[in-house]
C-alpha cells in the first residue's frame, strides 16, 4: 500500500500533460477505419426488432468486421477476425439477419458470431486444415428456442473433403456435420425451411462441371436427395456460376453461357433449368453480369440482373413462380452511359432497386417500372463505383433512400436522397508513408526585405514608403473585417487561431496501392484531395516535402512528384533500374526547420547506388547480410569502417537521433547547483542485434564516423518473435522488448529500458574532453580522441508491448521530451514523460532533498502508464506502424501523426500549452472585469474628489 | 493433418480456460466494458499471442491452448479504461491448466500472488478451468477544466480587499454622522495625528525602505549587512575562469 502511495504522489509531481474533454475533435482526429469493404459482405441490418434504427456492417478485404452508423458514418464497433497467423483463403463472408442481433463472420479458418449492436463475442470456433467458403443463418425459427438465435449452416472446404455444420446459435456447439468426400469442389450452401441445400461442383470432362445440388434434412443434417444440373457446357468453375441464392426469398441458381447470349436460370430443389436470352442492344460487349436479389425472407422472387459493358450499363428485372419454376422478363432499366451501380432493398415483402449512376439516382419497385424516387446527384468521380447497399423507406406515396456506394479504392460514401453525407476513406488504411507538406513559402515580402537590405539609405527609405503606400489598399478590407473578427475572436472555440503558427499542416500520406491522400489536420484530418498516383500497388520506400511538392521514392530507383496543393503527379523513371531496399535522405537542421540536401538510394547489401559527391557528410547502412556499413561520400563501394556483431548475433535494426533535435541544455544541472555534462554527439547509432538460437539480444551504440562501438549491453532471455524497439534523442536512448523469466528472481513481461550519457560520472567534470572545445572521432592522439560515455541506466517493467517509439520534436527542444510508443494490444498511443524514465531516479531508498529539488523520485520496478499520458486518450487507434512528430512555431507544442492502419492525428504539449491561451482563459471575462472597473471608477471618483476638497476645506 | 487435428479437438476440451468479469466496486457493471476488451496468454517464443476476446456473458474464454510442453503464461485483460490485474497459468505439457495466481509486475516470477485455481492431483478430469479476474482500476484519460464560479470570483482576496475598501469608503461618513459630536472631534483629531491621514502628502517622507533610490544606487540596500559580499562574487569568477579556460 505504501508502494502504491509512492507511485501515487510521483505521479502528481509530473506535470500533468492530458487533454482536456472539450479539446477532443478539435486538437486531435481519427480516421477509424475498416479497408475497402466487400460488396457481399456488406448490407444495412436492423438488429434489435424492436426499433427501426439500423446499422451498416461489413467486412473488409482486411478481415475487419465492423457495423458503421449510416447517420454520420462514425465506427460503432469492430474486430480483426483473421484470428490465425495462417493467410486468409478468398474473401471473408458476413451474414446477418434482421431483428436478429448477431452477425456472423468468417475469414479463413475461423467463423465467429458477434453481437450486432454491441460488437461482443457470442461464440467462435477455428478449424485446422480447411476454410469456410459459405455461410447462411437459419431463417426457421423453432418453438423450443427464443426467436433471437439462429443458428448457422457454414461449408468448410479441405483439401479433399467438403463439410457442412450446422451451428448452435447460443454457443456455437455443432449440432451435426455432413461430409462430403466425393472430390467435387465445395461451392455454396442454401436454405429453407424445411431443407438446407449443398451445392457443389462436379468437375466433368474437359475442365467443365456439372452443378450438384445435395438436400440435406435441417434437424438431422442426413442426405435426403440429391440432384446433378446439366450446366457442363457453360461452367467452367466457381467463377462462371453468377450467383447462388441464400434462402426461400430468392432460391435460385444463375449462371451465363460463355458468350454471353443467354442466362440459365434454376430454382433451387428442382432440375428444370430456364433460359432467356440476353438483349444486349448496345453494341459492346458485356464486362460483366452481376444478379441482385433479395435476401429478406418472404420477399417477393422478383431478381435483376446488372450488365455492364465497357462504357455503360443496363439492366433486366426479372421475376419467378416459384411454383413452376417459370422465370419471365418483367422490363428493363435503360442503358446510360457511365458508372452504375444497383442495389436491392426490401419493405416488408416488396422489393425495391436502387440504382445509381453518375448524375442521378433511381429508386424502382421490382413490380413495376414505375419511377418511385428520382434525384439529382453528383456521383461521377474517378474513383469508380463498384458496387452499392442501399436501404429504401416508404413515406406515403414517395420513398426516401440510402445508398452506400462502393469505390474501387475502398472509399465509401452515404448518399442520402441528393445528398452526400458522409465519405469513408478506406484507402488511408493502407498507409505506407506521411510527410507533413511545406506550404509554398510567400517569398514576396522577403524578396522586397531584401531589396531594402542592399540599396542605398535613400533608395530603401523611398521603397519602404511605397511599400506601405501600396499595402493601404488592402486598409478598408481589414477594417470591413474588423468588427467580425473581434467578435469571432471572443466567441470563437479556441480562443487564438493557432493556424499561422504551423499547428495545422496538411499532411500527405502515400499509401500501398498507389494512391496519396493530402489530409488537412487543422480541420478533422478531413481529406483535401486525393488522387491515384499510380494504377498499380507500388513499393513506396520514402517521402520528402519540398515547399509546395511531394516526392515518393519507389522501390525501383524512380520517383514520383506530387504538388502538394493540387494532387497532380508525374513519374520520373529511374535513369537506370536497380532495386533499393531504402532511401536516405541528408537533412541539415537549419533553425527550427530542416534543409534537405538530397536523397540516396540503398541497395539491398547496404551499399549506396551511387556516389553522393554533392553531399557533405557520411552514412550509416545495414546490409542484408545483417551487419552495419559505414560509408563517406566518394566510395560507394567499399564501405569505411563494418560492425559484425558477435557471431549468431544478426543485426535487426539501427537507430539514430532525429535530424532535428535541438537540445536546451548541454548539461543537468543537479540539486547542489554542480552540472552533469550530458554526451552530445550527432553521430550516435543504436544498433540492435539478435541471436536467435539463445534468445539474446544486444545493444550497440556506435560513433556513426568511426564505427568505434560507445557502448554495448546484452539482454538474455528476450522473445524475438515480439517487438523490439528502439529510439534515441539528445543525450538518451530507450529501447523495449519482451523478455522471459530466466532466472528464479528474474520477472517476465515487457521492459523498458532507458539510458543516459553523460561526458564523466562526476558533476562539474567533462571527463577527459576536459576543456576541450572539439573533438574528434578518428584522431587517436590520446587528448582529442572520442572519450567513452559514462552511461547511466535504468529499466522498468511495463504492461503492455511497445511496437514502436518515437521522441516528441519542438523547435528549441527547451520543452520536457515524450518518448511516445504505439501500444498495439491496447490500440493506444503513449507519451511518456521524461521525468519519469530517469534512470538517475534513486533505487531502494527515498530522494535526499537535493534529488528531490532535481524532481527525481523513488524508483519503481513496475510503470503504471498514467491515463493522462495517453495522447489518444479513450480512442480505440488500431493498427499504428510509425508515429511522427514535428515541431511547430509554438515552442509548447509538438504535432504528431500516426499512420498504417487508422490515421491519427494530435497536438503534444509535454510541458502543458504554456504559450497558448487556453480555452479556459475567457476574453469576455476580461472584457466583463474591464467594464466593472471603469464603472467602479466612474462612480467612485466624484466621492474621493469631493472627499478630498471637503478634506482641505475642512482642515483648517 | 486430420488426425492431428482431431487429437487438438480432444485435447481442446480439457484446456479451455474462462475468465469471468464480476461486479466489483471499480467496474459495478460489467457489461459496460467496450467489446475491444479483450485476454492475452502470453510466454516467450509463441508462433502468436494467444488472445479473447469479450464475450455477451462478460467472459473471456481461451480454448485453443496449445500442448506439447508445459508452459507458464502471463494472463493480461487489456481494456481501454480499466486496469486488471495480471495472473499467471501454468500449462501443463498435455494442454491441461495446472494452477492460476495473481502475479505482480515488478517481481521475480516465482513470486506468486492469490491462489485462483489449482488443480486437483487426485482428480484430474478438469474440463472448464473458471477464474475471476480483478479489477484493479480506473484510467482517467481527461484534465478537468476549471471552472468559472461567482463565488470564485469572490473568494479572490483581491475582491474581498475591493469590497471591504468599498464598505468603508461608502459606509464611513454614514457612521461618522450617526456618532456623537464629540466623540467625532476626539475621532478626528486621532486621524490627523496617525501617519495613515493624509497619505498622499506623507508620502515622500515616509519612514521604511526607499525602493526607487536603492535601484538608482543613492540608498544603501536594506540587505547590505545581511549578505556576505565576497561569497557570491566569489562563486561568479570561479565560473568566468571555467569558461574562458
Amino acid at each position: 500500500m505504501r508502494l502504491q502511495a509512492a507511485v501515487l504522489a510521483a505521479v502528481c509531481a509530473t506535470p500533468a500533460v492530458a487533454i482536456f474533454t472539450d479539446e477532443v475533435n478539435h486538437i486531435d482526429f481519427h480516421h477509424a477505419l475498416l479497408g475497402a469493404p466487400s460488396p457481399d459482405s456488406t448490407f444495412f441490418l436492423k438488429p434489435s426488432s424492436a426499433s427501426n434504427a439500423s446499422l451498416l456492417y461489413t467486412l473488409s478485404d482486411r478481415s475487419i468486421l465492423g457495423a458503421v452508423n449510416p447517420r454520420d458514418g462514425s465506427l460503432v464497433w469492430r474486430h480483426n477476425i483473421s484470428q490465425s497467423a495462417s493467410p486468409v483463403g478468398g474473401a471473408g463472408l458476413l451474414r446477418g439477419l434482421d431483428g436478429n442481433n448477431a452477425v456472423v463472420g468468417a475469414a479463413g479458418d475461423y467463423i465467429s458470431s458477434w453481437g450486432a449492436q454491441d460488437g461482443k463475442l457470442i461464440w467462435d470456433q477455428q478449424f485446422d486444415g480447411g476454410h469456410v467458403s459459405d455461410i447462411e443463418l437459419l431463417e426457421m425459427e423453432e418453438a423450443t428456442k427464443s426467436s433471437d438465435s439462429r443458428d448457422t449452416i457454414a461449408l468448410i472446404s479441405g483439401k479433399s473433403f467438403g463439410s457442412v455444420r450446422r451451428f448452435d446459435g447460443d454457443s456455437g456447439a455443432v449440432k451435426w456435420e455432413y461430409i462430403d468426400e466425393s472430390g467435387d469442389v465445395p461451392f455454396q450452401v442454401s436454405s429453407s425451411p424445411t431443407e438446407v441445400f449443398y451445392i457443389s461442383l462436379q468437375s466433368g470432362m474437359l475442365k467443365s462441371s456439372k452443378i450438384k445440388v445435395t438436400a440435406l434434412d435441417p434437424v438431422t443434417g442426413q442426405q435426403t436427395r440429391q440432384l446433378v444440373l446439366n450446366s457442363e457446357s457453360d461452367i467452367t468453375g466457381p467463377e462462371s456460376v453468377l450467383f447462388v441464392g441464400a434462402n426461400t426469398a430468392s432460391p435460385l441458381i444463375v449462371w451465363a453461357d460463355k458468350s454471353h447470349k443467354s442466362l440459365k436460370i434454376n430454382v433451387i430443389g428442382t432440375k428444370q433449368i430456364s433460359s432467356v436470352v440476353i438483349d444486349n442492344t448496345s453494341d459492346e460487349e458485356i464486362r460483366q453480369i452481376t444478379v441482385h436479389a433479395p435476401h429478406k425472407l418472404n420477399s417477393l422472387p422478383h431478381f435483376l440482373v446488372h450488365f455492364k459493358t465497357g462504357s455503360g450499363a443496363w439492366a433486366e428485372v426479372y421475376h419467378v413462380d416459384l411454383k413452376s419454376a417459370a422465370v419471365t422478363k418483367a422490363y428493363q432499366l435503360p442503358y446510360l452511359k457511365g458508372q452504375s451501380v444497383v442495389a436491392t432493398s426490401n419493405i416488408d415483402a416488396n422489393v425495391y432497386f436502387t440504382r445509381v449512376s453518375d448524375s442521378e439516382a433511381t429508386v424502382v419497385s421490382s413490380a413495376s417500372h414505375g419511377i418511385l424516387g428520382r434525384w439529382n446527384v453528383d456521383a461521377s468521380s474517378p474513383d469508380l463505383s463498384q458496387a452499392a447497399v442501399a436501404e429504401v423507406v416508404a413515406k406515403g406515396k414517395s420513398v426516401a433512400a440510402r445508398t452506400v456506394v462502393l469505390r474501387e479504392s475502398g472509399d465509401w460514401q452515404l448518399i442520402r436522397n441528393d445528398q452526400i453525407e458522409w465519405t469513408r476513406p478506406e484507402g488511408l488504411i493502407e498507409a505506407v508513408a506521411a510527410v507533413w507538406a511545406e506550404a509554398e513559402e510567400k517569398e514576396d515580402l522577403a524578396h522586397e526585405l531584401e531589396v531594402e537590405g542592399h540599396d542605398s539609405i535613400h533608395g530603401a527609405y523611398i521603397h519602404r514608403v511605397k511599400r506601405h503606400l501600396r499595402d493601404l489598399q488592402h486598409l478598408p478590407e481589414w477594417v470591413k473585417d474588423l468588427p467580425e473578427r473581434i467578435i469571432s475572436s471572443i466567441l470563437a472555440d479556441e480562443v487564438t487561431n493557432l493556424d499561422s503558427f504551423g499547428v495545422a499542416k496538411p499532411v500527405v500520406v502515400a499509401t500501398r496501392t498507389g494512391r496519396v491522400y493530402a489530409l488537412d489536420t487543422g480541420r478533422q484530418g478531413s481529406v483535401l484531395w486525393s488522387v491515384q498516383a499510380s494504377e498499380k500497388a507500388w513499393d513506396v520506400k520514402d517521402i520528402s516535402a519540398r515547399p509546395g511538392q511531394v516526392t515518393i521514392y519507389l522501390g525501383d530507383g524512380g520517383y514520383v512528384l506530387v504538388n502538394s496543393s493540387t494532387g497532380a503527379s508525374s513519374y520520373q523513371p529511374p535513369v537506370e533500374a536497380t532495386k533499393l531496399h531504402s532511401i536516405a535522405n541528408f537533412m541539415v537542421p537549419d533553425g527550427a526547420s530542416l534543409l534537405r540536401l538530397g536523397a540516396v538510394g540503398i541497395q539491398e547489401n547496404g551499399s549506396p547506388a551511387t556516389p553522393f559527391e554533392d553531399i557533405t557528410g557520411f552514412l550509416v547502412t545495414t546490409s542484408n547480410n545483417g551487419r552495419v556499413l559505414g560509408w563517406i561520400e566518394s566510395d560507394n563501394k567499399t564501405p569505411v569502417w563494418e560492425f559484425v556483431p558477435p557471431s549468431g548475433q544478426k543485426v535487426l535494426q539501427a537507430t539514430a537521433r532525429p535530424a532535428h533535435d535541438p537540445v536546451a541544455s548541454i548539461g543537468k544541472v543537479l540539486g547542489n547547483r554542480s552540472v552533469l555534462y550530458k554526451y552530445l554527439s550527432p553521430n550516435l547509432v543504436l544498433v540492435t542485434a539478435v541471436n536467435e538460437k539463445d534468445h539474446v539480444a544486444g545493444f550497440y551504440l556506435l560513433d556513426g564516423v568511426s564505427g568505434k562501438v560507445l557502448h554495448s549491453v546484452t539482454q538474455a532471455g528476450v522473445d524475438l518473435a515480439q517487438p523490439i524497439t528502439s529510439a534515441m534523442s539528445e543525450n538518451w536512448f530507450a529501447y523495449s522488448f519482451f523478455g522471459d523469466a530466466v532466472g528464479e528472481s528474474s520477472a517476465k513481461g515487457y521492459q523498458l529500458v532507458i539510458s543516459e550519457l553523460y561526458e564523466s560520472s562526476i558533476p562539474n567534470d567533462r571527463g577527459p574532453l576536459d576543456a576541450a572545445g572539439n573533438y574528434s572521432s578518428l584522431h587517436s592522439s590520446s587528448t582529442d580522441s572520442l572519450p567513452l560515455p559514462h552511461v547511466v541506466s535504468q529499466s522498468f517493467m511495463i504492461a503492455e508491448p511497445i511496437a514502436h517509439m518515437t521522441v516528441t520534436q519542438t523547435r528549441q527542444g527547451i520543452t520536457t521530451r515524450q518518448l511516445v510508443c504505439t501500444l498495439p494490444s491496447s490500440n493506444s498511443i503513449v507519451g511518456i514523460p521524461r521525468p519519469v524514465l530517469d534512470p538517475r531516479r534513486p533505487v531502494d531508498r527515498d530522494p535526499t532533498s537535493s534529488e528531490a529539488e532535481e524532481g527525481l523520485f523513488r524508483y519503481m520496478p513496475f510503470l503504471d502508464f498514467d491515463g493522462k499520458w495517453y495522447l489518444t486518450h479513450a480512442r480505440d487507434v488500431a493498427g499504428i506502424n510509425d508515429v511522427l512528430s514535428r515541431p511547430t512555431m509554438l515552442e509548447s507544442t509538438s504535432l504528431i501523426l500516426a499512420y498504417g492502419g487508422d490515421v491519427f492525428g494530435t497536438r503534444a504539449t509535454p510541458s502543458q500549452a504554456f504559450d497558448v491561451l487556453g480555452k479556459s482563459f475567457s476574453k469576455l471575462q476580461l472584457v466583463l472585469t474591464v467594464v466593472a472597473l471603469t464603472g467602479g471608477v466612474i462612480f467612485l471618483a466624484p466621492i474621493t474628489r469631493k472627499k478630498q476638497v471637503n478634506l482641505l476645506w475642512k482642515a483648517t | 493433418m486430420l488426425l492431428l487435428f482431431f487429437a487438438l479437438l480432444v485435447n481442446l476440451a480439457a484446456a479451455s480456460l474462462t475468465i469471468n468479469v464480476p461486479p466489483s466496486t471499480h467496474l459495478p457493471n460489467p457489461h459496460v466494458l467496450p467489446a475491444t476488451t479483450h485476454a492475452t496468454l502470453t510466454t516467450s517464443n509463441q508462433e502468436h499471442i494467444l488472445s479473447a476476446s469479450l464475450t455477451r456473458s462478460s467472459t473471456l474464454i481461451f480454448r485453443n491452448i496449445p500442448s506439447g510442453r508445459p508452459e507458464s503464461y502471463l494472463l493480461d485483460i487489456r481494456s481501454s479504461e480499466y486496469v486488471f490485474a495480471p495472473y499467471r497459468v501454468d500449462v501443463a505439457a498435455d494442454g491441461s491448466i495446472l494452477g492460476v495466481w495473481e502475479t505482480f509486475r515488478g517481481n521475480p516470477w516465482e513470486n506468486r500472488g492469490a491462489e485462483k485455481y489449482v488443480v486437483d492431483v487426485a482428480n484430474k478430469r478438469t474440463v472448464n478451468v473458471i477464474v475471476e479476474a480483478k479489477v484493479l482500476g480506473r484510467k482517467n484519460f481527461y484534465e478537468e477544466r476549471a471552472k468559472f464560479s461567482p463565488l470564485s470570483l469572490v473568494k479572490n482576496p483581491m475582491i474581498l480587499l475591493a469590497i471591504v475598501a468599498l464598505v468603508f469608503t461608502l459606509g464611513m461618513p454614514k457612521l461618522m454622522e450617526n456618532m456623537d459630536p464629540e466623540m467625532r472631534a476626539e475621532f478626528e483629531q486621532q486621524q490627523r495625528a496617525s501617519p495613515i491621514s493624509g497619505a498622499g502628502s506623507a508620502m515622500a517622507g515616509g519612514g521604511g525602505f526607499d525602493l526607487a533610490g536603492w535601484m538608482a544606487g543613492t540608498a544603501p540596500s536594506p540587505m547590505a549587512n545581511a549578505e556576505g559580499a565576497t561569497g557570491s562574487t566569489g562563486r561568479e569568477a570561479g565560473g568566468n575562469a571555467r569558461r574562458r579556460a
